[in-house]
């Protein structure tokens, strides 16, 4: 496999993210298998033995990511990866590592829920990811790759960021990138080595011993934590929120999606725009921090947002809660199975338009959300 | 005149005691400190810390330290050591952290061969939440989750932590020892020695059970504390090394 | 323009890797492809699919309910996908192991005896690779220099040995092609 060079490459998401964690310099993997991304742990064993670098077969996702929350504590780069039911297992470490401050790495290649679910591809995880299944109020950094191209690039920027700012990263992708190939080059790791050495555990030699723990037997400092990382999470959201528009500045209408579906909704607004909708695209890199300001101030334009997912309409809330009624906020989802086609979303858009519904779900049972 | 006593050097100078009267973890934590001194190791040591009384640990030792969650702690310290593996990992864990909430871990720890330290204190019971029955409560024993006494029907069988570490090919030292005695006391800081010398040889994975106290949640005085882990717990955790001593 | 293919066949048939090749292909030849595959359990045991997608411009999604061409290695694959080609499409059939029906009046048929041809280079393991020689026969936009070019990629430096007899099935297959 290629690596650290601009050549062009058909190549998996799941490699690419892997190929791109070995030249971002991550030095350990610690996973557990699940499809839709079981590729990942497999293209990384041969590698990080090649490499003389760490690798785990972990006995189990929390095992797993106890391991790589070890492992950056030393100041290195590590990761782990997995799919939906099995990332829940490991929202415990994530509250941890996020109260601890540690540079956590995870990839998440959605498949379907709740439970099991199966193999197939979703985008039931955003609350997950965004929200956290962990206990407390501590903050995620999400970030959604749309291409296999932004599989690489995304991987780059989440390991640079959770050295940066000391937070858990989780790059959101889903089983279609994962699975999926298309050309896309490595070129090389574009960011900075962060400087660890005033926090990282090597042993107390001349220095003070670090205990790096999120015990709070003192109340005033537990509060003090608390907002400590949210302030920390307000320059996060400054600093490094991310979105893509396209045709938004005549748009009337505004198609949002995040990850992988965001193809189809620029392909659906090439469609609505020869049909005289004058449809825009709208999609979030980052879902952590979200971009609401600048939903904001597009809503405030007038301009109305139909939030396109496979899920029951979870990033629409964030959507809801940014346009705060300045505009109309509608939703076209089906909770599983084939992505939304782009036949399915123009049609869903010309009713929402023609008929002023809210909630579209293309071949799907009647439900009104109530949204 | 000679000095014949002082606090270990890899001791915090400032700690404050916060285990209950009686508590033979404050005997265990100093016995770790005297072992970090005498073989040199304090300024290359990370450790995994646990969940329970055990947590505490690193309010005594001047060591760099990294939380794991509860059952977690042999996994944070497998990824310590995958990391860094020229540091010195040891973790220190309560018996419901390392062989309840966290068999699966610390078995696997074993099972990989991880070149690091654990150390496991069984007191029968979970101490910081007042305790309820737990991996090593011993048959009939009263719990506020038993308060008729364990019995098979609803409680099974406790583990016997040594022996199952014994028989996992990656593991190199794994011994049972007990703080109820002086001389005891001397073959337990021996034993943890010799688990972290195992470490320091590359050999795998070092594992002393120390069975302890907790006169708090039995109800004894101190001393009666003791005769227990005397006269009933080593008759159903026998002490002895079981893999990797001298013979 | 936007054109979609699916291939399909038993597991074991190279049908991954057929349309690997032709993605290959398409992107030597600077175009934007994607390559989505049927995973998971329908891996182990049964039929096996792909999906190519080329665009001139973006392309629109990567998976896709109907197609514009079916490339089917077998009976099972052919009954299924007849039904998805679009109207005005081409199913691209391997005669050795489908029967020759023409279920539909509204699609196009190539039938080729792919394995056939196959073991008669001497192995029917190139029978994928017999399959994309048809392809480029009945589809204009598949270029038989790209796909020289495609092999070549997929076999890499490894297993560069192979190349003359899969350009030899490339080749062969486009002039049985009926």
């Amino acid at each position: 496999m290629t690596d650290n060079n601009n050549e062009k490459v058909l190549i998996k998401g799941n490699y690419a993210i892997a190929q791109a964690a070995v030249n971002a310099g991550c030095q350990c993997y610690f996973g557990y298998p699940i499809t839709p991304q079981t590729e990942i742990g497999e293209y990384l064993s041969g590698k990080m033995q090649e490499l003389g670098r760490g690798y785990v077969c972990a006995e189990s996702e929390l095992g797993a990511i106890n391991m790589v929350m070890g492992a950056v504590s030393t100041g290195v780069k590590a990761m782990t990866s997995s799919s939906s039911p099995a990332v829940a297992l490991m929202q415990e470490g994530l509250s941890y590592a996020a109260s601890d401050e540690l540079p956590v790495v995870l990839v998440n290649v959605m498949r379907t829920g709740p439970g099991l679910g199966y193999i197939y591809p979703a985008q039931g995880d955003y609350n997950q990811a965004v929200y956290g299944g962990g206990n407390g109020d501590y903050k995620i950094i999400v970030l959604a790759p749309s291409t296999v191209q932004e599989c690489i690039d995304l991987t780059y920027r989440a390991f640079y960021l959770a050295q940066k700012y000391r937070n858990p990263v989780i790059l959101l992708a889903d089983g279609i990138l994962g699975q999926m190939m298309e050309p896309a080059s490595f070129g090389k790791y574009p960011y900075p080595e962060v400087d660890v050495s005033s926090w990282a555990l090597t042993g107390a030699k001349g220095r003070e011993a670090r205990k790096i723990y999120s015990v709070a037997t003192d109340e005033k400092k537990q509060i003090q934590h608390i907002y400590d990382l949210f302030k920390k999470f307000e320059i996060i959201t400054q600093n490094e929120t991310t979105y893509e528009e396209f045709n938004t500045e005549d748009a009337d209408i505004i198609l949002t999606s995040f990850g992988s579906m965001t193809r189809n909704i620029k392909a659906a607004m090439n469609v609505l725009r020869k049909k005289g909708i004058k449809a825009g695209c709208f999609r979030p890199v980052t879902l952590s921090p979200f971009p609401h300001k600048r939903v904001s101030e597009l809503a405030g334009e007038g301009k109305d947002f139909i939030v396109v997912e496979m899920n029951m309409g979870q990033m629409f809330k964030d959507i809801k809660y940014a346009v705060n009624g300045q505009s109309k906020v509608s939703l076209v989802n089906r909770p599983v199975g084939e992505w939304l086609s782009v036949e399915e979303i123009v049609e869903a858009v010309e009713n929402i338009v023609a008929k002023g519904l809210t909630v579209v779900n293309p071949g799907g049972v009647e439900y009104a959300a109530s949204v | 005149m000679q000095q014949v006593f002082s606090i270990p050097e890899s001791m915090k100078k400032d700690f404050r005691y916060t285990f209950c009267p009686g508590c033979d973890h404050g005997i265990a934590i100093r016995l770790v400190a005297e072992v970090i001194d005498e073989l040199g190791i304090r300024e290359n040591i990370i450790s995994s810390t646990s969940v329970g009384c055990s947590v505490f640990l690193y309010d005594f030792l001047n060591i760099d330290c990294v939380e794991a969650p509860h059952g977690r702690a042999l996994a944070s310290a497998t990824g310590v050591k995958r990391a860094r593996p020229d540091k010195f990992v040891f973790t220190y864990s309560g018996d419901g952290d390392f062989a309840s909430i966290g068999i699966a871990e610390s078995l696997h720890s074993a099972l990989r061969g991880e070149n690091i330290s654990a150390i496991c204190i069984n007191n029968t019971t979970y101490g910081m939440t007042g305790g309820q029955l737990g991996p090593t409560t011993m048959m009939g024993q009263i719990t506020t989750t038993s308060p008729t006494g364990r019995n098979k029907e609803y409680f099974g069988y406790p583990i016997k932590i040594a022996e199952h570490i014994a028989l996992c090919d990656g593991t190199a030292y794994s011994a049972r020892v007990a703080l109820d005695s002086v001389p005891h006391i001397n073959q337990a800081k021996q034993a943890i020695k010799k688990a972290f010398q195992t470490q320091l040889d590359g050999k795998g994975f070092g594992f002393v059970e120390i069975l302890s106290s907790c006169p708090t949640n039995w109800h004894m005085t101190p001393e009666q504390a003791h005769e227990r882990v005397r006269n009933e717990m080593i008759k159903v955790f026998p002490l002895g090394e079981f893999k990797g001593g001298d013979k | 323009m936007e054109t979609n293919f699916i291939f399909a066949g038993f597991g074991g048939q190279g049908i991954l890797l057929a349309g690997t090749v032709l993605a290959n292909a398409f992107m030597i030849e600077g175009k934007d492809v994607t390559w989505y595959p049927c995973y998971g359990a329908e891996m182990r045991g049964g039929t096996v699919n792909c999906e190519v997608v080329v665009s001139d411009s973006e392309v629109s999604s990567v998976h896709k309910q109907d197609t514009d061409y079916a490339i089917v290695l077998n009976q099972q694959s052919f009954d299924r996908f007849v039904k998805r080609v679009k109207k005005g499409g081409t199913i691209v059939a391997n005669s050795t192991l489908v029967a020759e029906t023409r279920p539909r009046t509204d699609i196009n048929y190539v039938f080729a005896p792919m394995t056939k041809i196959a073991n008669d280079l001497g192995t029917s393991k190139v029978t994928n690779v017999v399959s994309l020689g048809v392809l480029a026969s009945a589809c204009p936009i598949v270029k038989k220099e790209f796909l020289e070019k495609g092999v070549e990629k997929v076999l890499g430096e490894k297993k560069k040995d192979l190349l003359p007899l899969n350009i030899k099935a490339l080749n062969s297959a486009c002039c049985e092609a009926v």
